[in-house]
């Protein structure tokens, strides 16, 4: 009998999620993570003793502990977690600024909406209409792909506006470019516009060991610093893999949250591999700032997306970066954070992976630094010059995040095609995470949990 | 166990899986999913936390069985009578 009922492929927040859901219910579990540390995506390192995050900005999908059915209650409920005593932090407010124009929003839907009344007088009764059809929708339906492109087009008659609502919706959760399916925008304007951003109290670590820890406490294992080097496969089963190091591990059932591509590649499922390669890839510049130093304009701002030009053109770029439009974090400005020295400035931008993978390890850093400058120097049209007054400063690229995520090339969403279902062509072997559907922290913990309730508690 | 002794199990169950969860006017004849506001997700962990405990195996077509609190104890006492 193989020692593990379920081998979990990553310890981002997909895996650890399952992890949690089979070993709560007594299956022996165990999550292979590359990494030294937990995370995926949603990691930290620490550079000149201060500990920096990878992905989180905001957690979405924000909501008083009462609310049985919000989505964030639901995951704590299924994570066997107690809402209550979490302790989270709201945003201040955000802004999407399209040259001259703005939009605020905060985590009061109603802020939103008078908004577009000023700023759109003739289209706030469409956006209201909007509003009512995007509340009865049922995104998660199985329904073929529908144009949220064409969707807004015809009910809000407002280019401008659509764009505006689009830009914080696809970049903090779509796959695709240019358009996004109609399902994926609903889910999407639940979480942001509706219920809004917020971040634990605290950095990812102390979210992340909460999450290990409950994970360990219901018996499951964990091991890092195991890549895996392929999944085996046996008589139309998957029997276990086999680390790096050649080690082999069998299970009864292995749940990859590598990605389609790389799972692909690790199992030899045959299929169109260059199908499922996401093309969404980002580089972000974390600049550390004295509060006293911070551009003022900024200070009851959480988050800004900004965009200049014509019409958003959310797609892959044809150079290193597109400073065109991005979004500038301030991950301080959540209500009830204790002040802090040094404010940190993200500043987000489309990358084009392909540029960043073909370059040679000297001219990397040299690159690196000319598109970092040229990121916060896009950032400082919108928010005020901040660099005089950087004390720190790190980027890091889709080249950084494929090597650390194995997301492959760096597509930070997944694949623009998602699986669903979560199965693969071997009946024991699931996928889960990015590539599975759920966006975002919240959405992967649920695909994690979703994939592990609906084909291995069964 | 008694029907008293499964009734509290699976109120011991819920009370685990929701801290939520209100039993002060609960009818032990109605649904509790509507009664508690649980959703199948959460009706789930009933399921699992069954299996967990007592090695018990429900199959999804006689899940129905276990809507109210009464028909719980109904469905269980025969499964649950050597524990």
């Amino acid at each position: 009998m193989a020692p593990y009922q379920l081998l979990i492929i990553g310890g981002g927040l997909s895996g650890i999620a399952a992890g949690i859901r089979a070993a709560r219910f007594g299956l022996k579990t165990l999550i292979l993570e590359q990494h030294n540390l937990p995370g995926g995506l949603n990691s930290y390192y620490v550079r000149q003793g201060r500990l920096l995050e990878t992905g989180l900005h905001a957690m979405t999908n924000c909501a008083a502990p009462g609310d049985k059915h919000a989505p964030l209650n639901r995951l704590f409920r299924q994570l066997h977690l107690s809402r209550k005593q979490f302790d989270l932090h709201e945003q201040m407010g955000s802004e999407i600024r399209f040259a001259g124009r703005s939009l605020l929003f905060t985590n009061d839907p109603a802020v939103l909406e008078a908004e577009i009344a000023r700023e759109f007088p003739d289209a706030v009764d469409r956006f209201r209409r909007l509003k009512k059809i995007l509340a009865a929708y049922d995104p998660f339906a199985l329904v073929p792909w529908r144009s949220t492109r064409r969707f807004l087009a015809e009910q809000l008659r407002q280019p401008l506006l659509e764009d505006m609502l689009l830009l914080p919706l696809m970049v903090y959760g779509n796959a695709e470019e240019q358009d996004m399916d109609l399902g994926q925008f609903v889910i999407m304007f639940r979480a942001v516009f509706e219920e809004g951003f917020f971040r634990p109290a605290a950095t990812i670590r102390e979210f992340l060991d909460l999450l290990v820890r409950q994970y360990r406490d219901f018996g499951g294992e964990l091991r890092y610093r195991s890549p895996v080097a392929a999944i085996m496969v046996k008589d139309g089963r998957a029997t276990g893999v086999r680390l790096e190091n050649g080690e082999v591990v069998r299970a009864e059932m292995v749940l990859s949250t590598a990605g389609i591509p790389e799972t692909m590649r690790l199992s030899g499922w045959q299929g169109e591999q260059d199908r499922y390669l996401g093309r969404m890839s980002f580089m972000e510049t974390i600049s550390l700032v004295p509060r006293s130093q911070a551009p003022l304009l900024t200070q009851d701002r959480t988050i800004v997306f900004y965009h200049n030009g014509p019409r958003l053109q959310y797609q892959r770029p044809e150079d290193y970066l597109d400073t065109s439009w991005g979004v500038i974090c301030f991950p301080e400005h959540f209500r009830g954070l204790p002040p802090a020295e040094l404010l940190q400035i993200r500043v987000t931008n489309a990358a084009c992976y392909p540029k960043w993978k073909g370059l040679s390890a000297e001219a990397y850093g040299l690159v690196k630094q000319q598109w970092t400058k040229a990121a916060t120097s896009a950032s400082e049209e919108i928010i005020g010059n901040y660099q005089p007054s950087i004390v720190y400063q790190d980027s890091f690229t889709p080249v950084t995040i494929e090597r650390f995520t194995r997301k492959a090339q760096g597509a930070v969403y997944g694949s623009g095609v998602k699986i669903k279902a979560g199965t693969t062509p071997w009946p024991n072997l699931f996928l889960a995470g990015t590539d599975q559907g759920y966006l975002g922290i919240v959405g992967a913990m649920l695909s994690g949990i979703t994939i592990v309730n609906q084909h291995i508690l069964r | 166990m008694t029907r008293d002794e499964i009734k509290d199990v699976i109120l011991e169950i819920i009370a685990d899986i929701d801290e939520e969860a209100d039993f002060a006017s609960l009818d032990a004849d109605a649904p509790l999913r509507d009664q508690l506001d649980l959703d199948s997700m959460d009706f789930l962990d009933i399921v699992m936390e069954l299996r967990k405990r007592y090695k018990l195996q429900i199959p999804e077509e006689e899940y129905p069985q276990l809507a109210t609190l009464t028909s719980c104890v109904n469905y269980l006492e025969p499964k649950l009578k050597n524990v």
